[in-house]
């Protein structure tokens, strides 16, 4: 039996909307989202880019304070704690960025980089050069880069640094916000094997942030996608790829580009097109938010009435009326 | 380019030392500094080659150099002191032009102006010499106090935002909407008396001041209207900080080695002054030297309003006043003093400038390509000279 580490329930993040003297809406960036992530295993989110992963996995750690909902983390409520206790938090819970190039303050060291939380949350170090050396060394960096500075190094290696920092907290839970995105292909796959690795090793907890499908496929567990701020499928990733139920997902995966050109042509034929642009997140359609791009709308149910997470097989939901008993 | 443009000169070479001995220096006191800054020495290298590569730049080192050596030691080597009247002693004395001698009977001394006298007699390089230190002391004091309060205001009202933000910034405005002389009199005009009772009340504070002026204690009834401009100043310098502090906070506090540090879990005041302040430092380190020469300037100007040192003290703004008055037959009075405003002016200017491409870091990428190149070149030299 799996044991949660960090149950999400309801979460909420509104932006509200400046007008000149009042707030004239909101930006929907998270809408009611719950999922449950378990103890070792990786949650992808997948969706387009605006469609809310981003904030909720900063939601997550509170980098961004929720609107509403419960985070629990470990059996806690983390939108409650406060003190002594959320600096322990953050010291188990921690986030690794999409771009590597501003991740890293250009006036601080390798080891001042890595040091400085080591210091902060008091871990116990006896030898600091070599605790840092170790850490370098168990992401492929060395000792000859301990004193330098972040501008002195690629993308790649700035990405290692930014994960050694991490390391040295030794947290359980690591939020991923597409921390492959920005690189080139060879070192990506570098660094997703070093993550899979090091879940291995230390028992990781990932929260997976990516709009590369392939990349989600090759990390994940289970997954759940997203659009404007819904989270409208979840299940165990193998099961979303080999059957996906939402239209939404369908059309996701319909996308990925094949790299056989007889086999594309083939595929055309069946593929479903993405069609029409997301609606703004400030004013979403009523109902569900997907059903003006969807081909399998039905006029009266799905522009009036929003979908509630069905169960299809086990474990594997979706919310849409396609799936609904009736 | 040629082989030439990559020779290090002398320059370079001393600047190397520089550093060199610095560090060394600081490593005595902390152990392997050395080794963990071998970065950060780089950085001071191509930083000081840049410098050696901006002639203006250098001029203004040279002018502003020799303007702080003038304020620490100018009182010390004055021949004469700034509250000797020779007039009462020799009518001759009175404005005597440059190169005059005169027999001074009471002390039974010769006393020689090079660069004339004013009209108490007082030999202006001497009075030049004091005034240096008045000028020194008073830019110095000014930035000190205006620019971390602007700073600090700026950091909090970027990095907050919200209420917090328009509270300091509308403040700061308000500061703003006076045009920063009109404003700087109007302080210097109500703030000497109650600075004179505060003065007359702390003994403390009496001897401080007339000693880092290097005033004699006669003068300890005209620290009032002195301390009123320095502090007029401040207040008129800070807004100035702190709308370009916000500015750039506004900016770095969105980046993402932000967030990393508050996903530590590091306060705020940790991240502003600790991640935010460094990395914006640079353009208000430019600021702040193009400053030095603005503040010396504002408070000549105010003490030729007769704002501020009242004689007999030695200013430079002041003795340019007291000279126009003589102007242009007795010309020596104002143009000496004026040259000299104007030479640590145009050097804390230049230097400022200067300042400005070097922590601009595509200037110096371009000086550490060249550095690079250098090295290469080096190593072939070494390798051709083996081959023979």
């Amino acid at each position: 039996m799996m044991e949660p580490l960090l149950k999400v329930e309801n979460l909420k993040k509104y932006f509200p909307v400046r007008g000149l003297l009042r707030t004239i809406g909101y930006v929907k960036a998270v809408d009611d989202v719950s999922f449950t992530i378990n103890r070792g295993e990786t949650f992808g989110l997948v969706g387009e880019s605006g469609c809310g992963k981003t904030t909720t996995g900063r939601t997550i750690l509170r980098l961004v304070e929720p609107t509403s909902g419960k985070i629990i983390f470990n059996g806690k409520d983390v939108t409650k704690i406060r003190g002594e206790e959320m600096k322990e938090f953050r010291r188990r819970a921690q986030i690794m960025f999409q771009d590597p190039y501003s991740s890293l303050n250009p006036r601080q060291t390798v080891f001042e980089v890595i040091m400085e939380p080591v210091r902060f949350h008091g871990i116990p170090v006896d030898d600091p050069e070599e605790f840092v050396i170790k850490l370098l060394e168990s992401v492929g960096l060395n000792e000859m880069h301990l004193y330098r500075y972040p501008h002195e190094f690629s993308g790649g290696q700035r990405q290692r640094i930014a994960l050694a920092r991490l390391l040295a907290l030794k947290p359980e839970f690591i939020v991923l916000d597409e921390p492959t995105s920005a690189l080139d292909v060879s070192v990506q796959a570098n660094i997703l094997n070093m993550l899979k690795d090091l879940q291995k090793k230390y028992g990781f907890t990932y929260l997976f942030i990516s709009h590369d499908l392939g990349v989600v496929k090759y990390m994940s567990h289970r997954m759940g996608v997203m659009y404007l701020g819904k989270l409208v499928e979840v299940g165990p990733a193998e099961k979303i790829f080999e059957n996906p139920l939402h239209p939404y997902t369908q059309m996701l995966l319909s996308a990925i580009p094949v790299p056989d050109p007889d086999l594309a042509r083939e595929l055309k034929a069946k593929r479903m097109n993405v069609e029409g642009e997301p609606p703004s997140p400030i004013n979403p359609p009523q109902g569900c938010h997907f059903h003006p791009r969807c081909p399998f709308a039905k006029a009266g149910l799905c522009d009036k009435k929003e979908p509630p997470l069905i169960e299809v097989e086990k474990d594997h939901y979706v919310a849409c009326w396609l799936y609904a008993k009736s | 380019m040629t082989q030439e443009e990559y020779k290090k000169g002398i320059l370079d070479r001393l600047s190397d030392k520089l550093v060199d001995v610095i560090a060394s220096f600081i490593s005595l006191f902390k152990k392997d500094w050395k080794k963990k800054n071998r970065s950060k020495m780089e950085e001071w290298k191509l930083m000081l080659y840049a410098l050696n590569r901006s002639p203006p730049g250098l001029i203004g080192l040279i002018l502003i150099g020799m303007f702080i050596f003038l304020g620490i030691f100018g009182p010390s080597i004055a021949p004469w002191s700034y509250r000797y009247f020779p007039v009462f002693e020799n009518m001759s004395t009175y404005l005597a032009p440059p190169g005059t001698e005169a027999y001074l009977p009471f002390s039974e001394k010769t006393i020689t102006y090079p660069l004339g006298a004013d009209h108490y007699g007082r030999d202006l390089v001497s009075l030049i010499l004091y005034g240096a230190r008045t000028s020194f002391v008073i830019s110095i004091i000014v930035i000190l106090l205006g620019v971390p309060l602007g700073i600090i205001l700026g950091l909090i009202a970027g990095y907050y935002g919200g209420k917090i933000d328009e509270l300091i910034m509308r403040i700061t405005d308000m500061f703003l909407a006076f045009p920063a002389l009109i404003l700087a009199i109007a302080f210097s005009a109500v703030l000497p008396e109650r600075l004179q009772g505060f003065i007359n009340n702390h003994e403390f504070f009496e001897s401080l001041f007339l000693k880092i002026f290097a005033l004699q204690p006669q003068e300890a009834g005209n620290l009032g209207k002195l301390l009123a401009v320095i502090l007029a100043m401040v207040i008129v310098w800070w807004p100035a900080y702190a709308r370009i502090t916000r500015g750039s906070t506004l900016t770095e506090r969105e980046k993402l080695y932000v967030e990393a540090a508050k996903a530590i879990g590091l306060s705020s005041r940790t991240i502003m002054f600790k991640h935010i302040l460094p990395n914006i430092i640079g353009p208000i380190l430019v600021y702040i030297t193009l400053d030095f020469g603005g503040v010396i300037l504002m408070e000549a100007g105010l003490s030729f309003l007769s704002l501020g040192a009242t004689p007999p003290i030695a200013d430079w703004g002041r003795i340019v006043y007291d000279g126009s008055q003589y102007f242009p037959e007795k010309w020596w009075l104002v143009t000496f003093s004026g040259f000299m405003i104007l030479l640590v002016a145009l050097g804390w200017n230049l230097l400022g400038d200067t300042l400005r491409d070097i922590l601009d870091p595509k200037m110096r990428r371009s000086i550490e390509f060249k550095v690079k190149k250098q090295k290469q070149m080096e190593q072939m030299e070494k390798e051709g000279e083996e081959n023979v």
